[in-house]
């Protein structure tokens, strides 16, 4: 099992996060939804896999590059 | 019989040849699961269609020859679907499928066949890189670059690479010149192996990290496609070509026409949020635009709020380049401009229709774009655009905002523009115009704020287009399919193909 980091490729506030610890996940799945450029931004995942932990709130602040949560591949 | 002896001689030595490295190390290979280079073309090619070319080629080295048979790279003629191809599948349990003197006339014999014949060019990929100790010295620098167009791409036939194993060397270089790569997981694609870096730059290095599928379908963007196996890195190259044509002097082969499900017409209404702050993926209204099951993505990881694809319309191949608002609300960055550019290249050597399915904000701005090269590249996108000769047709379904406006095939840049009513034009989003034209934030003054919104988006109607003939047709969205298949009637005329401006373009951007 490797584990991946997922990033937000954007900067943003966290609106709503749409999975919880162990949850399974598929490809382009969305995990979190942050608000950005007036704009409901999903970061989808990467790959297939098992959300480990999730590294924010809603509410919080996000910038490029921010650590989302890491997933189990 | 007469000629027994030589007979026999003729089928051991040809069984020789066919044993390839050895019972060993294909037995490796099998326990591993990855098929070996000519079961690989027996998966490729239709059956029975192979026709080899060097089976009893040798290495150069006289101490050599009696471990390389077919010198390491099996090259010959066969066809995929019915159409005829060459390929060359590197031998890895042969010295490692390293590049040599006579395995390089093989290619180079293969390259021109294919060039002046007009059949496309399929590299399995696994090879280690030159061969040693043929190489070394003045004597090896002396056998390099004999062929001046070894690495010429001219695109007069399509290429294709599948990296199915360790990539160095040739395997890594024709894939890097080629129209279509797909990897299979697990594998690498390199300059050099890992051994050779390691000791390069005095540090280990990992396989995955030096050239594994998530590096170059994420972030290089050098690899269109990973997979899990041999096979179905094998079923994507036959898959690539059928939207192809076997040389540039043809239109792509046109099938029978596949409409898309019952009410997927309808859907994409559904799948179109209402509201503007909303995001969707496109490939949900591409899915429902094209013919059943034809959307083929290509570098799907890579650049993602621009998704390129080839697809069919009516039975006929067109490229979608569509901005995706999934990803970074379809802000278009660097690796997304990369991505369009090489689409481009792809549909104007091939003859291939574009077909620009528009809704973005604009490309996305910062700091970290402009180290990258975000202007040069969105004029290189320009340059690209303006180069293309096979039809464009754009469908401005929402936002098409500022510059990027006219590099998704605004204005003259397509042949035809179509426009949903759900169609926003302006130079930026309305809330933000009124804040920098005016410079109005909405709580010193909501009233005001908001009819200068209105007034704003009133004029970035697709009937205020319309009025000024910029978009040539403001369609209900349920129509785009048949208004696509009506136009490709009008400009993909039967038999006619296009300049190729972009055929001599670089392979990597």
């Amino acid at each position: 099992m490797a584990e991946i980091e997922v990033k937000s490729d954007i900067a943003g506030t966290v609106w709503k996060i749409m999975v919880a610890p162990g949850a399974e996940v598929a490809e382009d799945d969305t995990l979190v939804i942050l608000e950005s450029m007036k704009m409901e931004i999903p970061v989808s995942s990467p790959e297939d896999g098992t959300v480990k932990s999730i590294a924010l709130a809603e509410g919080d602040a996000v910038v490029e590059g921010q650590l989302v949560l890491v997933l189990e591949v | 019989m007469a000629f027994d002896d030589l007979l026999d001689d003729h089928a051991r030595r040809k069984q020789t040849a066919l044993a390839m490295g050895g019972e060993e190390k294909l037995a490796k290979r099998r326990d591993q699961g990855n098929l070996n280079a000519r079961e690989r073309l027996d998966v490729l090619l239709d059956r029975g269609s192979f026709f080899e070319s060097g089976l009893f080629a040798k290495g150069i080295r006289p101490e050599a020859r009696h471990k390389t048979p077919a010198d390491g790279k099996i090259a010959g003629y066969g066809r995929v679907d019915g159409r005829e191809v060459a390929v060359v599948s590197n031998d890895f349990t042969v010295v490692g499928a390293t590049s040599s003197a006579i395995n390089g006339k093989k290619i180079r014999h293969m390259r021109e066949v294919a060039s002046e014949r007009g059949l496309p060019l399929i590299f399995l990929g696994e090879s280690a890189g030159a061969r040693m100790p043929d190489r070394m010295g003045a004597a090896g620098r002396a056998m390099l670059g004999q062929d001046a167009a070894e690495y010429l791409r001219d695109r007069k036939t399509p290429w294709v690479s599948a990296l199915l194993g360790d990539c160095y060397g040739s395997s890594t270089w024709y894939a890097c010149l080629s129209d279509f790569v797909v990897m299979r997981k697990g594998a690498t694609l390199a300059v050099a192996s890992t051994r050779v870096t390691s000791v390069a730059i005095n540090q280990s290095v990992e396989a995955e990290d030096l050239g594994g599928w998530r590096l170059h379908t994420g972030s290089t963007g050098l690899v269109d496609m990973a997979v899990d196996t041999d096979e179905e890195a094998l079923e994507a190259v036959r898959t690539f070509l059928g939207y192809l044509p076997s040389h540039r002097g043809e239109a792509p082969p046109r099938v029978e026409a596949r409409p898309p499900e019952d009410g997927a017409a309808d859907r994409i209404l559904d799948i179109l949020p209402d509201v503007r702050n909303a995001v969707y993926d496109v490939r949900d209204i591409v899915r429902c635009v094209v013919d059943a099951d034809s959307l083929f993505e290509l570098k799907a990881r890579f650049g993602k709020s621009v998704v390129t694809g080839l697809a069919r319309i009516d039975g006929r191949s067109v490229g979608i380049l569509a901005n995706n608002p999934k990803f970074k609300g379809g802000a278009i960055d660097v690796d997304a401009m990369r991505k369009a550019v090489s689409f481009l290249v792809l549909c104007d050597s091939y003859n291939i229709p574009v077909v620009f399915m528009v809704d973005q904000p604009g490309f996305l701005i910062g700091i970290d774009g402009e180290k990258r090269w975000a202007p040069g590249r969105i004029m290189n996108w320009m340059n690209a655009i303006s180069l293309v000769t096979t039809p464009k047709i754009s469908v401005i379904m929402r936002k098409s905002y500022g510059q990027a406006y006219l590099n998704m095939g605004g204005g003259r840049n397509s042949d035809e523009v179509l426009s949903w009513p759900t169609a926003d034009l302006g130079f930026v989003d309305p809330v933000l115009g009124v804040h920098m034209l005016h410079k109005l934030k909405r709580e010193d003054d909501p009233e005001r704020f908001d009819s200068l919104v209105a007034e704003l988006k009133q004029d970035s109607t697709a009937y205020s287009l319309a009025e000024l003939y910029e978009t040539h047709a403001v369609i209900d969205p349920r129509e785009t399919r048949d208004a696509l298949t009506r136009l490709l009637e009008v400009h993909a005329r039967e038999g006619v193909v296009g300049e190729h401006k972009l055929a001599n373009w670089p392979t990597s951007y």
